[in-house]
C-alpha cells in the first residue's frame, strides 16, 4: 500500500521552506542594500547602521524561521496518521506556512530598509527610529503569526 | 529529551475544576521569579545618598525604563512603569533560562504568553475606560463608521493574539531548530564535534538574541497599545 501521508509530508515539508524563503531573502537582501547605501552616505555612522541593519534583519527573518520550524516538525515530528484528511492536512500545513511568509517577510525587509536609511541621514535619532522600526515590524509580523498557528493546528489538532 | 508536540501534564482536582498543568513550566517560571527577587533585593540593599557601585546600576535601569515608558505612554506613566517593567524583566529572564542546560523556558509554554497577554488586555480595556469614559471608549470602536464595528473588534482581539503568538512562535522555534540539530548530529562521535562549535552559536543566537529583541518588542507593543487605548 502506497503511503500518502508521508509522500505528501515531504513535498509538504520542501514547499513551506522554499517559498518561506524568499519573502525573507528579499527582505534582507533590500535592508542590506540599503545599509550600504547608508554607509556611503553616512561613513562616521557605520557601527550604527550596522548595529540596527543586523536587529532588523534578524526581525524580518523571523517568517524564515517559521517556516523551517513547520518543516522540521513536518520531517521529524509529524503524527503518523493514515487517510486523505490527515494528508491534505499535512499538504495545507506547508502551503500555508510557505506563503503567509512572503509577505511578512518582504514586508519587515522594507521597514528594516528604510529604517536604515534614516540613520544615515539623522543618526542621532537612532533610539527612535529603531523603536518605531521594531514596532512597525512586529505589527506587519501578525499575518505570518497566523499563518504559523494555522499551519500548527493543521499538523497537531486536525 | 522528550518529543516535541507532546507536552508533560499533571492534573489535580479541587472541587468541581479538573485542573491540568505543566509542572515544568510552573517549576521554571518559579525559578525565574526567585532569580529576580533575589538580583533585584541584591542590587537595591542598603541604598545611600551617595550611590555606591550596586546602586548605580540600578539606577540606570531604572532610569532608562522611567525614559522609555514617559516617552511611549505619556501622562501618568508612573502607574504603569512597574507593570511594563516587570513584563520586560519577567520576559527577558524566562527567555535566558532555557540557555542553562536542563532548565527550559517558561515562555515556550503558550499559557504563559497568554496569560501575559491577558494581563496587558485587561490593562489596556481598563485604562482605556477610565481615561475616555465609558461611552467614548465604546464609541470608539464604531469609528469612523458604525458598521465597521465587527471590524475593529477582531482587529482589537488580534492585536493580542499575535502579542502572545509572536513570542511563543519565536522561542518555540529556536527551541525545535536546537533539539533537531542537536539530536541529528548526537548520532555519532564524529558529528557531535560540530556541536562543540555549533551549540554556542545556535544557544546565543536563538536563547540570548533573539529573546532579548522578543522581550522588548513584547514590551514595546504592550505599551503601546496601552497608550492608544488611553490617549
Amino acid at each position: 500500500m502506497f503511503q500518502w501521508t508521508e509522500l505528501l509530508t515531504l513535498i509538504s515539508a520542501g514547499v513551506a521552506m522554499g517559498l518561506g524563503a524568499i519573502g525573507s531573502g528579499i527582505g534582507e537582501g533590500f535592508a542590506a542594500g540599503k545599509a550600504v547605501e547608508a554607509c556611503s552616505r553616512q561613513p562616521g555612522a557605520s557601527d550604527k547602521i550596522m548595529k540596527t541593519m543586523l536587529i532588523g534583519q534578524a526581525v524580518s527573518e523571523s517568517t524564515g524561521i517559521y517556516s523551517l520550524v513547520v518543516a522540521l516538525l513536518l520531517l521529524f515530528a509529524a503524527p503518523q496518521g493514515t487517510g486523505i484528511v490527515k494528508a491534505a492536512a499535512l499538504l495545507g500545513a506547508g502551503i500555508c506556512m510557505g506563503l503567509g511568509a512572503i509577505g511578512p517577510g518582504l514586508g519587515e525587509g522594507y521597514a528594516a530598509g528604510k529604517g536604515v536609511e534614516g540613520i544615515g541621514r539623522s543618526p542621532h535619532e537612532e533610539g527612535t527610529i529603531l523603536r518605531v522600526m521594531l514596532i512597525g515590524q512586529a505589527v506587519s509580523e501578525s499575518t505570518g503569526i497566523y499563518s504559523l498557528v494555522v499551519a500548527l493546528l493543521l499538523i497537531f489538532v486536525v | 529529551m522528550h518529543e516535541i508536540g507532546t507536552v508533560e501534564t499533571a492534573a489535580f482536582d479541587l472541587g468541581p475544576l479538573h485542573i491540568v498543568f505543566n509542572p515544568m513550566t510552573v517549576m521554571m517560571t518559579w525559578i525565574v521569579i526567585a532569580v529576580l527577587l533575589v538580583f533585584f533585593v541584591w542590587l537595591s540593599r542598603n541604598m545611600k545618598k551617595i550611590p555606591g557601585r550596586r546602586q548605580v546600576l540600578l539606577e540606570m535601569i531604572v532610569d532608562m525604563f522611567d525614559k522609555l515608558v514617559k516617552d511611549t505612554i505619556g501622562e501618568d506613566h508612573r502607574k504603569y512603569f512597574p507593570l511594563i517593567m516587570t513584563i520586560f524583566l519577567f520576559v527577558l529572564f524566562s527567555n535566558w533560562i532555557g540557555v542553562v542546560p536542563g532548565l527550559e523556558e517558561p515562555t515556550k509554554d503558550l499559557n504563559t504568553p497568554m496569560a501575559l497577554a491577558l494581563v496587558v488586555f485587561v490593562v489596556t480595556n481598563v485604562s482605556g475606560v477610565k481615561y475616555k469614559g465609558v461611552v467614548n471608549y465604546v464609541k470608539s470602536f464604531f469609528e469612523p463608521v458604525a458598521f465597521l464595528f465587527p471590524i475593529n473588534l477582531v482587529g482589537e482581539i488580534g492585536k493580542f493574539v499575535s502579542l502572545f503568538f509572536r513570542l511563543f512562535g519565536n522561542i518555540f522555534g529556536g527551541s525545535v531548530i536546537i533539539w533537531v540539530a542537536y539530536s541529528m548530529l548526537m548520532k555519532s562521535w564524529w558529528t557531535s564535534w560540530i556541536m562543540i562549535f555549533l551549540g554556542p552559536a545556535l544557544y546565543g543566537f536563538f536563547g540570548l538574541f533573539v529573546g532579548l529583541i522578543q522581550a522588548f518588542v513584547f514590551m514595546m507593543l504592550s505599551m503601546t497599545y496601552i497608550s492608544i487605548a488611553k490617549n
